[in-house]
């Protein structure tokens, strides 16, 4: 940004940076991949470290196996194990759970935010329900609809409900007034109130509720495969554990760390994207 | 819609009781005043003497009252086009620009000008041009409060109601926008209806001064400022007049003790 620009947008002074040109590109270039890799060296170093202590032999391979029987373990099992048809399951289980649950999570909540009584009327119920975990469900659920991806589907989609009603009540009520009254005077008719004010004043603690439903979602799916899958990460991490295979159970925890790690991204940048307009705290 | 033949703002006998859990507290009592079609006018008085309590009720944003308020002969109820406010915080949605906010203000059918030429001329008389596609954030808050009379103007509305605008800002920032908000209100024939703790502010923008006392909140005195524009706060009869308002103001408040700004204000909860 030009320093003409920043004055402009800002209205005040702002004093020009002592390097200019193509010096100033690359340092600025630089800065930035700095910034970008500082959260690589912590997981180098105890990549290192774990590479040495295998290396080094200090515990026995079936306690800890080296990155290279990981990784040689990620290729067999990517190849001749398909493995990348039980990620694919676990995924389609989440996605399917999560969108029950967050459409749910939505609609009610909108519905309470939208009005007193019915908050009034549904929230004991709810919080009862709250207070059970979602995996304490299961057995029951398993043995109504039977033990397959539906009841996963199902627990999942209440351990999203939750966290996405929450949020889209408290996001309706937190609106601040002030921009309702101001609506009240400019005319607003009630649609526009809606569009207009409430629902983005709402939508950033809607999408930290999503955000949160979305890593209970995935957390859960492996819990629930564990609990009785036959496919699927959970249930590979049971087989591996029975078999002993220690190089396969590191494969499937990485997997499923980065998983959760990648969707939080990309749901964060879209949080990022869509709330441009929100202060600019200091940056990093 | 500002050039009317008759547009005068009368509110008659006006009584507002809050029911709190104290008994009943009279907030405003047997108001009434006349402001004349472009005139700008101030109401002043010490704090929770209820002049914006008053000043939402002429807004249309709270119903809940006796006596009436009307315009151009016919009584109002609720907000309306004909009358905006600009309060003391901007509130400019964060989420749009500032040309989407200032084109809330406008209505289909004001002045046959179409919406984007009406939101740009009202920047540009507010001193934003080219800031369409800033966003709030991005703005000092001098210049937000701009944006906010902009948006207020943009339909030319009969009545241009300010409650305190300028008190978020610092004193330098206030005395230009004070100003500024004198030649933007000569520009647009407007009638203003101005609130402020500020006495030489209101002496330096206004036709008419209201004095409210508190406890309950009525018309104390009634002033005329019929010195020529711009004014100059050093000369002797600005500082005649300042020195009569606060007297007024002081003998209020000596009349019912410190206690009663204090009761008004827990009562009022504004």
């Amino acid at each position: 940004m030009s320093t003409q620009r920043i004055t402009a947008v800002i209205g005040r002074d702002v004093p020009d940076t002592h390097s200019t040109g193509w010096l100033r590109n690359i340092t600025t270039a630089l800065d930035r991949i700095a910034r970008l890799s500082a959260g690589a060296v912590l997981p180098l170093i105890i990549l290192a470290i774990w590479y040495w202590a295998t290396q080094k032999q200090f515990v026995k391979p079936i306690f800890l196996p080296s990155p290279l029987a990981v990784l040689t373990a990620f290729q067999r099992m990517v190849v001749s194990e398909g493995f990348l048809r039980d990620l694919l399951t676990s995924l389609s289980v989440v996605v399917r759970g999560c969108f029950w649950g967050i459409l749910l999570g939505l609609a009610v909540g909108i519905g309470a935010g939208g009005s007193h009584w019915v908050e009034r009327m549904i929230n004991p119920l709810l919080n009862a329900l709250r207070q059970v975990p979602a995996l304490a469900w299961f057995p029951l659920i398993a043995l109504w609809i039977g033990i397959g991806d539906l009841a996963k589907e199902v627990v999942i989609a209440k351990s999203v409900f939750f966290p996405v009603f929450l949020n889209t009540l408290q996001g309706i009520r937190n609106v601040p007034p002030q921009y309702v009254e101001m609506a009240q005077v400019f005319g607003f008719t009630r649609t526009q109130m809606l569009r207009r004010v409430v629902f983005p004043a709402a939508a950033p603690t809607i999408l930290v509720g999503i955000r949160f439903g979305a890593g209970l979602a995935w957390a859960m799916i492996v819990a629930a495969e564990m609990l009785s899958g036959r496919s699927g990460l959970g249930f590979l991490l049971e087989q591996s554990q029975d078999m002993l295979l220690t190089d396969h159970l590191f494969v499937v925890i990485v997997t499923i760390g980065v998983v959760g790690f990648v969707v939080d991204l990309v749901l964060r940048s879209i949080e990022h994207r869509l709330f441009r307009w929100k202060e600019d705290i200091v940056r990093r | 819609m500002s050039d009317n033949s008759d547009s005068t703002l009368q509110v008659t006998h006006l009584k507002k009781t809050f029911n709190g859990r104290h008994g009943n507290i009279a907030v405003l009592e047997d108001i009434h005043l006349t402001v004349e079609q472009g005139k700008f006018v101030s109401i002043v008085g010490a704090s929770g003497c209820g002049k914006t309590t008053l000043m939402r009720i002429i807004a249309g944003l709270d119903t809940d009252f006796e006596g009436s308020i009307t315009l151009r002969g016919k009584l109002l109820s609720g907000p309306g086009p004909d009358r905006t406010i600009v309060f003391q915080e901007h509130r400019l949605l964060p989420w749009y620009t500032i040309g989407e906010n200032v084109g809330f203000g406008w209505k289909p059918g004001s002045d046959a000008q179409n919406k984007d030429a009406a939101v740009r001329a009202h920047l540009e008389l507010v001193g934003l041009s080219g800031f369409e596609n800033a966003y709030p954030h991005q703005l000092s808050g001098g210049m937000a409060q701009r944006a906010s009379i902009a948006r207020a103007l943009v339909h030319r509305p009969e009545v241009l109601l300010l409650d305190e605008p300028l008190g978020a800002l610092d004193a330098i920032t206030r005395m230009r926008m004070q100003r500024e908000l004198e030649a933007i209100w000569q520009r647009e024939n407007t009638m203003a209806i101005l609130v402020t703790h500020d006495i030489e502010e209101a002496i330096y923008l206004s036709d008419k001064i209201f004095v409210m006392s508190a406890r309950p909140g009525r018309i104390q005195r009634e002033l005329s400022i019929p010195f020529p524009r711009p004014r100059d706060r050093s000369s002797y009869e600005f500082t005649r007049i300042k020195a009569e308002i606060l007297e007024e103001i002081d003998q209020d408040t000596a009349a019912c003790g410190s206690g009663c700004v204090a009761k008004a204000e827990n009562a009022i909860q504004v």
